[in-house]
C-alpha cells in the first residue's frame, strides 16, 4: 500500500500524514461582519447539483470534500487525514480526520461520506466521475474505501475537482432530491445563517470547526481555515455601478468583478485595494465542423490567419487580458504552448489565399453570441470586423446566452461560431478542458459525427498514460491537434478585478472568494 | 357591491385561464434551455442532460401540460426548476416584498402627483404651474434605471444619507426598510407621479370650470373647501382610473429597480426565471401577479362605486 498526504496531478507518490511543523495561522483580529458584493444571482446552494460560480462562490465556504486543491492547483487531502493507494492501484482507502463535526453538532463519521458518494450518484452534475468506481464503503467509522473497476490514473484529479465537487454532507441529507437541499450542512468554518434568493446569503463562524492541522495556512479550498470574522454577507449586487457605489461608502467591504475603468478610477483611493485576479478565463469561439463553409478545414484555418487576438481580448475585457496559446492558463504547471504557430497570426493574406484554396464564394459565416455576457458580444463583434475585412461574409446572430447554448447544442443549423468562455476547466487542469473536444461534449461538433480519430487518440493518452509526463505530453499533442485543425479559437485569458476595502486583511484573489483567514483590522 | 365583486371575480375566471395557457405556450415556444443555465457556462453535455433528466425537461411537452394543470387543480403550481423551492413558496416569499415596495411608491406618487397636479391648476399659467409641469416632464423622460443611479451617487456616495443597496424585512426593523425603500421608491414614483399630476391637473381644470363650482364659490365657500370637497371628489373618477393603472405600472416597473437596489422582489424573480427559462416560476408566477392585477382592477371597479353612485345605480 502506497500512502498519500500530497501529490502533484496524478502523481501518486508515497507521502504521509504530518501535522504542520511551521507555526500555524492565528487570526491577527477576531469579529465583525464582511459584506461581500456577488455579481450574480444565485439559485442554490446544493454544491452537488449546481455547476455555476455564483454557487461556488458561497457553498465552498460552508461544505468540504475528502480532497481538493491547492493554491497551485494540485490535489490536497481535506477531510481526510490520509489516502493509501492500493499496490494493484485499483482501491483508495481514507483516513477521516478526528474531531470534525458538522454545523449541526453531529460528529462526521464514513457513514457520512458514504451517504454523500450514494446522493452524487444519483444527483451529481458531474455524477460520471464515479463511472469508474466499483463501490464505495465504509469498513469503520473512520475508514472510507473506494474500489476501481479499472485503473484510472486520473481519478484523484477528477475526485478532487471543485467543478461540481463532492460535498460531505450528513447521512440523514442522503435521499434529498436535486436542487432541494435548501438547508446546507456542511462542516466548513461558516455555516448558513440565511438565504434569501436575489438578495443576499448570511454565514456565520462556526465555532466547532476542526481545522485541519496538518498544514499551516489556507491554500486552495483547502489547509489550515480559521473564521477570524463573525459573519460574512454575500449580497447579490448584479449592478456594476452599484458595486462600485457600495465599495466606495465601505457598505461592501469586498466586491468582486469591478468594472475596469471603476478599477482605475479608485487606484489612488488609499480606502480600497485592488486585486486583479488574473486567468479568471479564456475566451473561446468554437466552430460548427458540420455546417459549411466552416466544414472546410482552409476556410477555419483562413479565419484562424486573419484573428488579431489583441484586439478582440481588449474589446472583451475592457483592456484587462493575456495572450496566451491553448486552453490552460500559464501559471499552470499543466501549460503548453504547443500549437502556438496558429495563434494570433494578424495575417491578411495567407487567409485570403487559403480562402481561394476552399473555393469560399461569400457563404455567410454566423457567429452566434449574446449579450447577457458583453465579453462574447464584444470579442464577437472585432471578429466580425477581422473577417469582413479580408472578404469573409461575417454575419451576427445575437440571441440571449440560453437560446444560444440551446442553438449550439441541438442542432447545427444556422450558426458557425459559438462565444464562449473557460474558466473553472482550464484551472481544474487539462484533463477538465480537452473534454470539451471529445464526443459526446456539448461544443463539440465533428465532420459527420464522428470523433477525429487522432484527437481521441491524444484524448485516450491523456487519461490512460501511466506517468504525468505521458499525459502532458498527449495533451500537448491534443492541443496541437485541435488548434492546428481550427477545432477552437482560443484568443486569451480574461482578468476579472476584485477588490477589498484597505481593513481588509488576509484576502487574497482566487477563483472563489475564500472567506477563511479574513479579518478586519481597525 | 358584492353583485359588482361576483361578477368581476367570475369574469376573471376565463381570464385566468387564458393567461396561464399563454404564458405556457410562450415560455415553451422561446428557445432556450433551463438546464444550461443552471449548469452554468462552461457546463459539459453530460452535465446538462443530468439536469434535463432531473428535472423531467426530456418528457413531451404535451405530457408537461397536462402535469402542469392537473398539478394546478390541486393549487400547486410546481416546483422551481433553479430554486428547488415550490413556486407558490418563492412567489409568496418575494410578493410582499414588492407589494410593500409598490405601496411606498404609491403613497410618494399620490401625493406628489395629484398634490403638485392640484396646485399646477389652481395657478394656471404662472411659474408654479410650469415649474411644476417641467418637473412632471422629467420624472416621465428619465428612465428610473438612470434616475436610480443618479440618486445612488448623490445620496449614497456622495451624501452618505441613505445605503447603496440591499434589503431589510419591514418586520424586523421599519427604520432600516425605511433606509433601504426610500431610493427605490422614489424613482420608481417619480416616474408615475409626472404621469399622475399632468392628468390631475387637466382634470382639475376642467372640473373648476364647472358651474357648479361657481356656484359654490358665489354662495361664500372657502376656496380650500371648493377644492377639497367639490372639485376634486368629482376629479377624482378619472384619478382612480389612472391609478389603477398606476398600481399595474408599480408591479411591473419594479423589476428594474428591484434589480438596481438588489431587493429581493417578484420582479427580480421573474426576469431571473424567464432569463433562466425557470418554466414553472414563470408560469405560475405570472399567474399570480395577474391574479394580483385582477384583484386591483377589482379594487378600481368598487372604488368607482364609492365615489360615483351612477355606477352602483346602473350596475345594482
Amino acid at each position: 500500500m502506497r500512502p498519500l498526504f500530497l501529490a502533484p496531478l496524478g502523481l501518486l507518490a508515497a507521502l504521509t500524514t504530518a501535522p504542520a511543523q511551521a507555526e500555524q495561522f492565528k487570526c491577527p483580529r477576531t469579529g465583525g461582519s464582511l459584506t461581500f458584493g456577488q455579481e450574480a444571482n444565485i439559485n442554490t446552494l446544493d454544491q452537488m447539483t449546481s455547476n455555476t460560480i455564483s454557487t461556488r462562490n458561497i457553498a465552498m465556504n460552508i461544505y468540504e470534500s475528502l480532497m481538493t486543491r491547492d493554491d497551485n492547483n494540485r490535489p490536497i487531502l481535506e477531510l481526510a487525514s490520509s489516502m493509501t493507494e492500493s499496490p494493484d492501484r485499483l482501491a483508495y482507502t481514507f483516513k477521516l480526520r478526528q474531531g470534525v463535526t458538522f454545523h449541526n453538532g453531529k460528529k462526521l463519521t464514513s457513514a457520512d461520506v458514504v451517504a454523500s458518494f450514494d446522493r452524487y450518484a444519483k444527483v451529481g452534475n458531474q455524477r460520471s466521475t464515479l463511472d469508474n468506481v466499483k463501490a464505495w464503503e465504509a469498513p469503520d467509522a473512520e475508514t472510507f474505501v473506494i474500489t476501481m473497476k479499472q485503473v484510472q490514473p486520473t481519478f484523484i484529479e477528477a475526485l478532487s475537482s471543485f467543478s461540481v465537487p463532492i460535498v460531505i454532507i450528513p447521512s440523514e441529507n442522503r435521499d434529498v432530491p436535486a436542487q432541494q437541499l435548501t438547508n446546507p450542512i456542511g462542516t466548513g468554518p461558516w455555516s448558513l445563517v440565511e438565504a434569501v434568493p436575489g438578495s443576499a446569503v448570511k454565514l456565520k463562524r462556526f465555532d466547532g470547526y476542526a481545522p485541519n492541522t496538518s498544514f499551516e495556512q489556507r491554500t486552495g479550498f483547502g489547509g489550515y481555515k480559521q473564521a477570524c470574522l463573525d459573519t460574512v454577507t454575500f449580497r447579490i449586487v448584479t449592478e456594476p455601478g452599484a458595486r462600485v457605489a457600495g465599495l466606495k461608502t465601505g457598505e461592501l467591504q469586498a466586491v468582486e468583478d469591478l468594472p475596469p475603468k471603476a478599477a482605475a478610477d479608485m487606484k489612488s483611493d488609499k480606502d480600497v485595494t485592488i486585486l486583479p485576479l488574473k486567468n479568471w478565463w479564456i475566451q473561446i469561439a468554437l466552430p460548427n465542423t458540420t455546417n459549411a463553409p466552416t466544414d472546410k478545414l482552409p476556410v477555419r484555418q483562413a479565419i484562424q490567419a486573419v484573428i488579431d487576438a489583441e484586439e478582440v481580448m481588449d474589446a472583451a475585457s475592457d483592456g484587462n487580458y493575456q495572450l496566451n496559446v491553448g486552453f490552460q492558463y500559464p501559471n499552470q504547471p499543466s501549460y503548453t504552448d504547443a500549437g502556438k504557430a496558429t495563434y494570433n497570426q494578424k495575417d491578411p493574406a495567407r487567409a485570403k489565399k487559403l480562402l481561394t484554396e476552399a473555393g469560399y464564394a461569400g457563404e455567410p459565416v454566423v457567429l452566434l453570441t449574446n449579450k447577457d455576457y458583453p465579453s462574447m458580444y464584444n470579442a464577437a463583434l472585432v471578429m466580425q470586423q477581422q473577417l469582413q475585412a479580408v472578404g469573409i461574409n461575417a454575419q451576427m446572430k445575437v440571441v440571449d446566452w440560453p437560446t444560444s447554448v440551446q442553438m449550439m447544442l441541438n442542432g447545427t443549423e444556422g450558426w458557425n461560431y459559438f462565444f464562449t468562455g473557460y474558466g473553472t476547466q482550464p484551472a481544474l487542469g487539462a484533463l477538465a478542458t480537452m473534454q470539451f473536444f471529445v464526443m459526446p461534449n456539448a461544443a463539440y461538433k465533428p465532420p459527420g459525427g464522428k470523433d477525429d480519430p487522432d484527437v481521441l487518440a491524444a484524448w485516450r493518452g491523456m487519461n490512460d498514460e501511466p506517468t504525468e509526463q505521458g499525459r502532458q505530453a498527449a495533451f500537448a499533442r491534443m492541443q496541437t491537434l485541435v488548434l492546428e485543425r481550427a477545432y477552437a479559437l482560443p484568443f486569451g485569458s480574461y482578468t476579472k478585478i476584485q477588490a477589498t476595502r484597505s481593513n481588509v486583511s488576509g484576502y487574497v484573489p482566487f477563483r472563489i472568494p475564500r472567506m477563511s483567514n479574513v479579518w478586519l483590522n481597525r | 357591491m358584492a353583485g359588482i365583486i361576483l361578477r368581476r371575480l367570475l369574469g376573471a375566471v376565463p381570464v385566468m385561464l387564458i393567461v396561464s395557457l399563454l404564458t405556457f405556450g410562450m415560455i415553451h415556444l422561446i428557445p432556450g434551455d433551463p438546464a444550461s443555465a443552471i449548469a452554468g457556462m462552461s457546463a459539459t453535455a453530460e452535465q446538462i442532460a443530468n439536469i434535463r433528466h432531473d428535472l423531467g425537461l426530456d418528457e413531451p411537452l404535451a405530457s408537461q401540460l397536462i402535469h402542469w394543470y392537473a398539478n394546478l387543480l390541486q393549487g400547486d403550481l410546481g416546483r422551481s426548476l433553479l430554486l428547488g423551492q415550490p413556486v407558490l413558496e418563492a412567489a409568496m416569499r418575494r410578493l410582499p416584498i414588492t407589494l410593500a415596495l409598490s405601496a411606498y411608491a404609491l403613497v410618494l406618487t399620490l401625493l406628489i402627483g395629484i398634490g403638485s397636479g392640484i396646485i399646477a391648476a389652481l395657478r394656471q399659467n404662472t411659474w408654479i404651474d410650469q415649474l411644476a409641469m417641467v418637473l412632471a416632464m422629467l420624472g416621465i423622460s428619465l428612465p428610473n434605471f438612470y434616475l436610480g443611479l443618479l440618486m445612488i451617487i448623490l445620496f449614497a456616495v456622495e451624501l452618505r444619507w441613505l445605503p447603496t443597496g440591499g434589503y431589510v424585512p419591514l418586520s424586523q426593523d421599519p427604520l432600516g426598510w425605511l433606509a433601504t425603500s426610500t431610493m427605490p421608491a422614489v424613482s420608481l414614483a417619480l416616474l408615475l407621479a409626472g404621469l399622475l399630476a399632468r392628468i390631475t391637473r387637466s382634470t382639475m381644470l376642467e372640473v373648476l370650470r364647472q358651474d357648479y363650482i361657481r356656484t359654490a364659490r358665489a354662495k361664500g365657500l372657502t376656496e380650500k373647501h371648493v377644492v377639497l370637497k367639490h372639485a376634486l371628489a368629482n376629479a377624482l373618477i378619472p384619478i382612480t382610473t389612472v391609478v389603477g393603472i398606476i398600481v399595474s405600472l408599480l408591479i411591473s416597473g419594479s423589476v428594474v429597480t428591484e434589480t438596481l437596489f438588489s431587493i429581493p422582489g417578484i420582479g427580480q424573480l421573474l426576469t431571473q426565471a424567464v432569463l433562466s427559462r425557470d418554466y414553472p416560476m414563470v408560469q405560475g408566477g405570472l399567474l399570480l401577479t395577474t391574479a394580483l392585477l385582477v384583484l386591483v382592477n377589482i379594487a378600481v371597479d368598487v372604488c368607482y362605486a364609492l365615489l360615483d353612485p351612477r355606477v352602483r345605480y346602473e350596475r345594482g
